[in-house]
C-alpha cells in the first residue's frame, strides 16, 4: 500500500505533520469553510421564509415548480453523495482506478443536476417568469443559483483531484485532497436537501 | 479522518438507500391531504434526518474528532438564535 492510500486509510492527511488538534489542518480549514457557509445559506432561506410566512397568499397560481424534476434532482445529488464516499473508500484501499470512475462518475452526476436545473430555467424563461418577476422567483433563482455555483465549484473541485489519480507522484502527496473535494460536495447536497422540499415542497 | 476505521461499503450503501426512501416518503407525504402543519413538520423533519444521515456516515463525523462537530454546531446555534430574534418580530406571521 502507498503512503498516501495508508495514510487515506489509517486516517491521516499523506505529507502532513501531526497537528496540535488532531485534525489535519487542511481538514480543519475545510470544517470552518462549511461552517461559514451554513451561515450564508441559513441566511438566504431565513430570509425565504420569513418572506413566505409574511405573505399570505404565496407563492401565487404562477409560482409552479415541478416537483418531478426537483425530485429527480434531488436523487441525483443523493446518488452522488453516495459515489464520492466510495471513491473515498476505494482510495482507503488504494484502489485508485476504481475511486477515479468513482469520482468520474460523481462529475457527471454533478453535470446531470445542473442539466436538469438548466432545463428548468430555460422552461421559466420560455415562460417569461424571471427573478424579476416576483419576490417568490427571485427567491427562487437567488437560492438555487446561488446553489448552482457551488454544484459548479464542486465539480471544478472534483475534477482537480481526479487530476491527480493519472499521476501516482501527485497522488502520493495530494491525494488527501479527496476527502476534502468529499466534504465539500456532501455540504452542498445537505443545502439541497433543504432547498428542495422549502421550495419545491411545502 | 479520524483513527478509528470508517464505515463500510455496506453501511454507505444501506445509508444511501435510506436517503432515497426518505426522500420519496418526504414526496409522498407532501401530496398527502392533511393539515399544513403536518406536512410542514414532517417534511422538514425528514430533511433533518436525511441531513444527519450525511452528515454523520458520508462526512465521517459519527467518528472524526469531537472538534469538528463543534464547528458545526457552532453557527447553528448562532443562526438558531438570529431566528428566534426575528421569528419574536410581529412582522412575521406565525
Amino acid at each position: 500500500m502507498s503512503t498516501a492510500a495508508h495514510a487515506l486509510s489509517a486516517g491521516h492527511a499523506p505529507s502532513h505533520a501531526e497537528t496540535q488538534t488532531g485534525i489535519p489542518n487542511g481538514k480543519l480549514a475545510m470544517w470552518l469553510f462549511l461552517a461559514s457557509e451554513v451561515m450564508f445559506f441559513t441566511g438566504l432561506i431565513g430570509a425565504y421564509i420569513i418572506l413566505r410566512m409574511s405573505n399570505p397568499a404565496w407563492p401565487g397560481s404562477e409560482g409552479h415548480l415541478s416537483v418531478p424534476m426537483g425530485t429527480i434532482n434531488t436523487l441525483v445529488l443523493l446518488c452522488s453523495s453516495a459515489t464520492i464516499v466510495f471513491a473515498l473508500s476505494a482510495a482507503g484501499r488504494n484502489q485508485i482506478g476504481t475511486a477515479r470512475k468513482w469520482l468520474i462518475l460523481t462529475i457527471v452526476l454533478g453535470f446531470v443536476f445542473l442539466g436538469i436545473k438548466g432545463t428548468e430555467y430555460a422552461a421559466k424563461f420560455h415562460h417569461h417568469i424571471y427573478p424579476s418577476t416576483n419576490v417568490f422567483w427571485s427567491c427562487y433563482f437567488g437560492m438555487t443559483a446561488f446553489h448552482a455555483i457551488h454544484v459548479i465549484a464542486g465539480i471544478i473541485f472534483n475534477f482537480w483531484v481526479l487530476m491527480y489519480t493519472f499521476s501516482p507522484r501527485l497522488w502520493e502527496t495530494r491525494g488527501h485532497r479527496l476527502e476534502l473535494a468529499g466534504l465539500y460536495w456532501h455540504f452542498v447536497d445537505i443545502v439541497w436537501i433543504f432547498l428542495f422540499p422549502l421550495v419545491y415542497l411545502l | 479522518m479520524s483513527e478509528t476505521a470508517h464505515s463500510s461499503d455496506k453501511t454507505y450503501t444501506v445509508i444511501w438507500i435510506w436517503l432515497m426512501a426518505l426522500l420519496l416518503a418526504g414526496v409522498g407525504l407532501a401530496e398527502m391531504k392533511v393539515s399544513k402543519q403536518l406536512i410542514v413538520a414532517g417534511v422538514l423533519g425528514l430533511s433533518t434526518i436525511k441531513a444527519v444521515l450525511v452528515a454523520m456516515h458520508y462526512m465521517h463525523l459519527k467518528t472524526d474528532r469531537r472538534l469538528l462537530a463543534f464547528v458545526l454546531i457552532a453557527p447553528l446555534v448562532l443562526v438558531g438564535l438570529a431566528l428566534c430574534v426575528v421569528f419574536s418580530s410581529r412582522l412575521v406571521r406565525l
